[in-house]
């Protein structure tokens, strides 16, 4: 540049406050838009205080004083604890399948040649892609016959093979990236196969499979469809489901019903807002694949 | 690394290749079999050939049902990838904005069940938030009871997935901004450029991937939407959201018609299946391009 130092840098500071006004107004926005964005949850947890008159009389009305009762309530004659505990049950074990499944095969596909690699790799990579629908029509037809609907099986077994695809992916990608002479070395050192799985590859794996466990877990905490499918016992119904169920019996009960979706909806927000880098990561790089 | 034993990597896979196959491959070519027969879920099985499929295009309900699901696409190309990229923008611009990266996020984490009652509240004719703010601002005339009339039902429930996806897809494009080399942005800072054209003519340009990649997950993933259209409408009103989803669902567990649904689901698949790979072949072709 055949400029000046010196009317260079007065240009950028020039341009800089100029900047500064849309960035204030950017700044503006920035708290406009989440206002908006949060207003139908701010509005939810206010509604859960207020009587059903109330609701109807004056929308917007703040609560005339922040009572518990109708969440006790929700909690109670929703069998909302139940529910969690499902859901909590369904997803624990899927999460923990899908981890062992999905690191055993991934070290398989990276780490060894052998016949078939590559067919079983395109047929995982095929499970990317594949919507729901491909397959659980017949899927349905094949768990009455075996009889294991409404049982938590059911659910267990499809959020499992679904959630293997990718986990064999990212987890496939992880191990790649390791040196083969690291496994070498192990095996010179004489551990067998078994071994430098567990002892070698599964703890350099460690963040691939926690980023795994986040977004398989959201995906099976909020599944519907074969939920819906599957379970038709109240007893073992997740939390979408049983949600819905109890939705559609309280159809008029708003403010009972707020208050079943402010518990459900906050600690979910709690979670979140502590482990949001690793939740952020984990479902973008669930999604992007 | 060369096996200890010749059947460890078999070993590896197969409780794997059991689950999926079992679970995931197996029942899939079930649905393509399912396909080719008249069949109640129980009783006996007729092979009737490619009928469900001529059933399926003389369908005016499995044809209209494609224009809502595109209809339904578009809609959220613009709310959720279009949305996501300006706040995207915006949000690189600034220093400061953990906070609302992390506020706008909040709703991908909810069960899209809790989030079509809510909204499904929100729209209510009586006591809704859109209704009361329309009334709040004297416009009691744009009043309507939004999933309730056909000519609205669709756009509304749209309005809720950009509200949910919209912070996803800021995230996808907030970190493919983060890529780009901070000298780039310098040089064309100094040259003059503000920060819209910085936006326009630089950033997103060179985020095109990622913009690609959101396109292909906003659009095969509308095609398998269900959660919020089963809550929210379930296909109604008159049949105004009635989605390939949604009428495959009442097809086979409603009225019994388990052929027939699997041929929808099979037309379905292959049109997800088909924009993957149309977008791979993209991709190959722009890569090939790229370095030729």
């Amino acid at each position: 540049m055949s400029e000046p130092h010196g009317s260079s840098s007065a240009a950028r500071r020039s341009s800089s406050a100029a900047r500064r006004i849309p960035g204030l107004l950017a700044g503006i926005s920035l708290v406009v838009i989440a206002a908006f964005f949060f207003f139908p949850m701010i509005w939810m947890v206010l509604s859960s205080f207020k009587s059903n008159t109330d609701i109807f009389a004056s929308p917007f009305a703040l609560p005339t004083s922040i009572d518990f009762g109708r969440w006790a309530e929700a909690w109670e004659v929703g069998q909302i604890g139940q529910y969690a505990l499902n859901s909590a049950i369904v997803t624990a074990v899927s999460v923990t399948g899908i981890l062992l499944l999905g690191s055993g095969a991934a070290f398989a596909l990276s780490r060894y040649r052998f016949r078939g690699r590559t067919l079983f790799m395109s047929l995982f990579a095929l499970g990317l892609l594949l919507p729901l629908q491909s397959y659980f029509i017949a899927q349905s037809s094949i768990f009455t016959q075996l009889a294991i609907t409404d049982t938590r099986l059911a659910l267990i077994i499809p959020y499992t093979a679904m959630g293997l695809s990718l986990a064999i992916y990212l987890l496939k990608v992880y191990l790649d990236a390791l040196p083969e002479e690291l496994f070498d070395a192990a095996r010179i050192d004489g551990a067998g196969d078994f071994l430098v799985f567990r002892a070698l590859a599964l703890p350099l794996l460690r963040p691939g499979l926690a980023t795994v466990a986040i977004f398989s877990a959201l995906a099976a905490w909020n599944e519907f469809l074969l939920a819906l499918l599957y379970i038709q016992d109240d007893a073992l119904k997740t939390i979408p489901t049983g949600l819905l169920a109890f939705s559609s019996r309280y159809v008029t009960d708003y403010s009972l019903l707020f208050s079943a979706l402010s518990i459900v909806t906050i600690p979910m927000i709690v979670i979140y807002v502590v482990f949001n880098r690793q939740i952020v990561e984990g479902i973008t790089a669930g999604s992007v694949k | 690394m060369k096996p200890d034993r010749a059947i460890a990597p078999y070993l590896f896979l197969a409780p794997a290749l059991l689950v999926f196959g079992l679970a995931v491959l197996v029942p899939m070519l079930f649905t393509v079999g399912f396909s080719f027969t008249e069949w109640n879920g129980f009783g006996p099985m007729t092979f009737v050939g490619l009928d469900n499929y001529r059933t399926a295009a003389a369908d005016p309900i499995f044809r209209d049902s494609f224009v809502h699901i595109l209809g339904y696409i578009a809609a959220t190309l613009v709310l959720e990838v279009g949305i996501g990229l300006g706040l995207a923008g915006i949000v690189s611009a600034r220093r400061h904005s953990l906070w609302f990266r992390v506020a706008i996020f909040v709703p991908v984490m909810l069960p899209m069940v809790v989030v079509a009652i809510l909204w499904s509240f929100v729209f209510n004719s009586d006591f809704g938030l859109v209704n009361a703010t329309l009334g709040a601002l004297g416009l009691e005339g744009l009043q309507r009871v939004w999933l309730g009339d056909t000519s609205t039902a669709l756009m509304a429930v749209s309005v809720v997935s950009g509200w949910v996806f919209a912070g996803f897809y800021m995230m996808i494009f907030y970190a493919a901004f983060r890529q780009i080399p901070s000298e780039v942005l310098e040089a064309a800072r100094m040259d003059g450029a503000g920060e819209w054209a910085l936006f326009r003519r630089i950033k997103v340009p060179m985020i095109r991937n990622a913009v690609a990649i959101a396109v292909l997950l906003c659009v095969t993933g509308g095609f398998q939407g269900f959660d919020l259209f089963f809550v929210l409408t379930n296909g109604g009103p008159y049949g105004a959201t009635e989605i390939p989803t949604t009428y495959l669902v009442k097809t086979v567990f409603r009225n019994g018609d388990v052929g027939y649904g699997s041929a929808m689901a099979v037309v379905l698949t292959a049109i997800v299946l088909g924009v993957g790979m149309l977008y791979a072949t993209l991709q190959r072709r722009a890569r090939t391009g790229a370095t030729s």
